[in-house]
């Protein structure tokens, strides 16, 4: 019997600790400790000789911490991020930013995770327009409106952008840079031929055929993961019906078996693929393994956003321009891709004040000018100097001012799901392209299925 | 006294018992009340009693992942089994350099699936990788082909790297096996007159049968969970073709975040799973054949 009660007494005081050990405890406000290593004068006295020797004192500084995520995994905007984040730790030495780099595709799945925990991280990374008003929906980020009065954006930003990044009449995004999707191309090989930049779908589709009687493959795509094949139906959708037709089926207000889908597959899409224009098994590249194929001058082109120059060998890069991916109907508005990502602070980050001050460092002149010159990022901040820029960004500046409707991406404008059973059908029809009406009447049905329930 | 000493065992499993029922048992309850509502992850779950299974019951990409799940349990309770016994058999004797063939069988598992998995993406890969540049190098231009990239052999691809591994472990359990095979059985079958083959299937076989029992369920249970390799090597691509029912759960719930929707496949994928592991646990806690 003795023993029993000990047994349960142990027990009870394992109990109690596993107990206390799964209560609630205060979040700390991190602290990080540094050495700081400072010169200092000390004076020594010798008998009548005074002597000045620079001695190492090391002291201990505290500085507060924002945690910073970023999704800027290629290497050129990732070099570029970190030293964004020294040029705000200089200006800031009293402040610490714990800087971690996630992977694109894995940042976009652990988000949610993030933006959940309890003390999740400060500042992070993410696309303008429906993505972000997803969770700003949720309550899950912070109303920066402050900020955005205090740096003066209201003044310094277009109209355009501070419509992106506000809700009900708050701020809680901040877009700092975008960038154009077009055709690009080698300006070698299209010289050699004797081509032009094509303006109209008939050009294009000559210029195609020149080069495959040449032995050059017109276009390269990786399509491993997919979103690349999105590309080609955003600008055909666009050029074929138009740009308000194209948003709206993003929306869920249009449907997949639409005729007018349909032949955006059957007359401009499914010629490409069965005329050979693209390179062999593109499922097995991703789209910068296959940008390789454009270095070695095996193929021309690349419907692609401006990051390709990013991945482009440095020293070939001058061989490489882009032109606007060609009008089929003239009488159709213009639209073009032009995804704008940014910044925002998560709702319960634990460092807001600090948070807000490495925020506005970002919206700064200083750092966009930075990104610009660096990564030849378009600016959404006006104050920002573009009398340096490239002509190749003055180009693409063109490019985009002169569109009637800019889009985000086709992942970015439909929602997560529906991109997903979108793009997988677009990876099938690549495959078979006579499958096109099984797979849109499939679509069809997901986006009724998908869209019902958003209600 | 008596009612006590009862009770004594039953104090001491309160901790695992309590750790179970939070780290165990509540995911899976709650996992299973995740299956009757629609949850983004992030708002509160909406119950919605059993749409989320009427849905999957209309979804191609279910009955796509399905098909290969069975096509993955077929190759697994054959191949492997077959080469893994075949194996331990040649390799269960003095043979010199046994010990390393052994070893290099089994070294494949040694690896994480993640590792097997982007190695044999390179091997598999179309224009720079070893199988291709192989087949090529010896005329077979026709043979080569985008393994990852096309329907038909994107599947079958992944299972071949799933076989490759599992041969070993296979191997192994039966060499354990063999081990437990009482020599005098065979002497006596050889004095008897018994042929090798005969030695085989009327007494080594029949001794290896508790073993063979362990190995098709372990088989089956391994093809069910089949995740990591099809996450690495293609994430169910192109267009689903190489789904299976694990990594549709998981695209349904971290790409597309329909948390209801993706409990609602594990759901049934437990109940797959279940039949098989029951089997299992009735087996081995059945006494074992003896002689």
């Amino acid at each position: 019997m003795k023993r029993t009660l000990f047994t349960l007494l142990a027990l009870f005081m394992v109990m109690s600790l596993v107990l206390t050990a799964c209560g609630p405890t205060a979040t700390p406000q991190i602290i990080e400790k540094t050495v700081e290593v400072t010169k200092e004068v000390v004076v020594t006295k010798e008998v009548e000789v005074t002597k000045e020797v620079e001695v190492e004192v090391e002291k201990l500084v505290d500085r507060r911490v924002v945690i910073y995520n970023s999704y800027a995994s290629d290497p050129a905007p990732r070099a570029a991020d970190e030293e964004l984040v020294k040029m705000f730790e200089e200006a800031h030495p009293e402040i610490s930013v714990q800087h971690s780099t996630v992977a694109h595709e894995d940042f976009k799945q652990a988000i949610r995770a993030y933006l959940t925990a309890s003390t999740p991280p400060d500042v992070m990374t993410w696309f303008a327009g429906n993505r972000a008003r997803f969770f700003i929906d949720k309550g899950l980020i912070m109303d920066i409106s402050d900020v955005w009065e205090n740096e003066g954006w209201n003044e310094d930003y277009p109209t355009g952008f501070q419509a992106l990044s506000t809700v009900e009449g708050k701020q809680y995004f901040l877009p700092t840079s975008w960038y154009w999707w077009a055709v690009y191309y080698r300006k070698d090989i299209f010289e050699q031929y004797n081509l032009e930049e094509p303006q109209t779908w008939e050009e294009f589709l000559a210029v195609c055929e020149t080069l495959q009687d040449n032995g050059i493959k017109p276009l390269t795509i990786g399509t491993k993961y997919r979103w690349t094949t999105a590309a080609w139906f955003d600008y055909l959708n666009m050029r074929v019906n138009g740009p308000e037709f194209h948003i709206n089926l993003m929306l869920g207000k249009e449907s997949y078996d639409d005729p007018r889908v349909l032949t955006v597959f059957t007359d401009y899409w499914a010629p490409l693929i069965e005329n050979d224009y693209f390179i062999d098994d593109p499922a097995a590249y991703t789209w910068s393994e296959a940008l390789q194929f454009m270095v070695d001058g095996s193929a021309a082109m690349y419907l692609m956003g401006d990051f390709l120059r990013d991945s482009y060998p440095a020293d070939q890069v001058g061989q490489v321009d882009f032109f606007r991916f060609p009008i089929i109907d003239p009488s159709v508005p213009v639209g073009e891709d032009a995804p704008t990502d940014g910044f925002f602070v998560a709702a319960q980050s634990q460092h807001p004040e600090d948070a807000k001050a490495f925020l506005a460092f970002l919206g700064s002149v200083e750092a966009q000018q930075y990104n610009a010159d660096v990564l030849g990022r378009l600016p959404t901040n006006m104050k920002v100097d573009t009398s340096n820029f490239t002509p190749g960004q003055q180009k693409g500046l063109e490019l985009i001012q002169g569109a009637d409707f800019v889009a985000q991406f086709y992942d970015r404008d439909t929602t997560p799901e529906m991109a997903d059973k979108g793009m997988n059908g677009f990876m099938e029809f690549w495959a078979n392209p006579s499958r096109i009406n099984d797979i849109l009447a499939q679509l069809e049905l997901d986006r009724q299925e998908i869209f019902a329930e958003e209600q | 006294m008596l009612h006590s000493k009862k009770l004594v065992p039953y104090t001491f499993l309160i901790v695992p018992l309590i750790l179970y029922l939070i780290w165990v048992i509540g995911p899976m309850a709650y996992t299973f009340y995740l299956s009757l509502t629609k949850w983004d992850g992030l708002s509160e779950p909406v119950f919605r009693g059993l749409a989320n299974f009427e849905r999957l019951f209309r979804d191609p990409i279910f009955f796509t992942s399905l098909k290969n799940n069975l096509r993955w349990i077929i190759s697994f309770i054959t191949i492997p089994v077959v080469l893994g016994l075949g194996l331990a058999i040649a390799l269960n004797r003095a043979i010199p350099g046994a010990k390393f063939f052994k070893a290099s069988f089994y070294s494949p598992l040694v690896l994480s699936l993640v590792v097997s998995g982007l190695i044999w993406s390179w091997m598999y890969h179309p224009a720079g990788g070893l199988i291709n540049s192989v087949l090529r190098a010896v005329g077979l231009d026709n043979l080569a082909r985008g393994w990852l990239s096309e329907e038909t052999t994107v599947m079958w691809a992944i299972i071949a790297v799933a076989i490759w591994r599992q041969v070993g472990y296979v191997m192994v359990l039966y060499l354990a096996g063999l081990q437990g095979v009482d020599p005098q059985l065979i002497d006596a079958s050889k004095v008897d007159g018994a042929n090798a083959w005969n030695t085989f299937r009327h007494v080594i076989f029949p001794l290896l049968a508790p073993v063979t029992v362990i190995v098709v369920v372990i088989s089956i249970i391994d093809s069910l969970r089949a995740f990591d390799l099809v996450s690495v090597m293609t994430r169910g691509g192109p267009y689903n073709s190489s789904s299976v029912l694990a990594n549709f759960m998981y695209i349904e719930a971290f790409n597309n975040y329909k948390m209801g929707y993706a409990a609602a496949i594990s759901v049934i994928l437990f109940f797959i799973s279940a039949v098989f592991i029951f089997i299992y646990l009735w087996r081995v806690t059945q006494d074992e054949l003896e002689y």
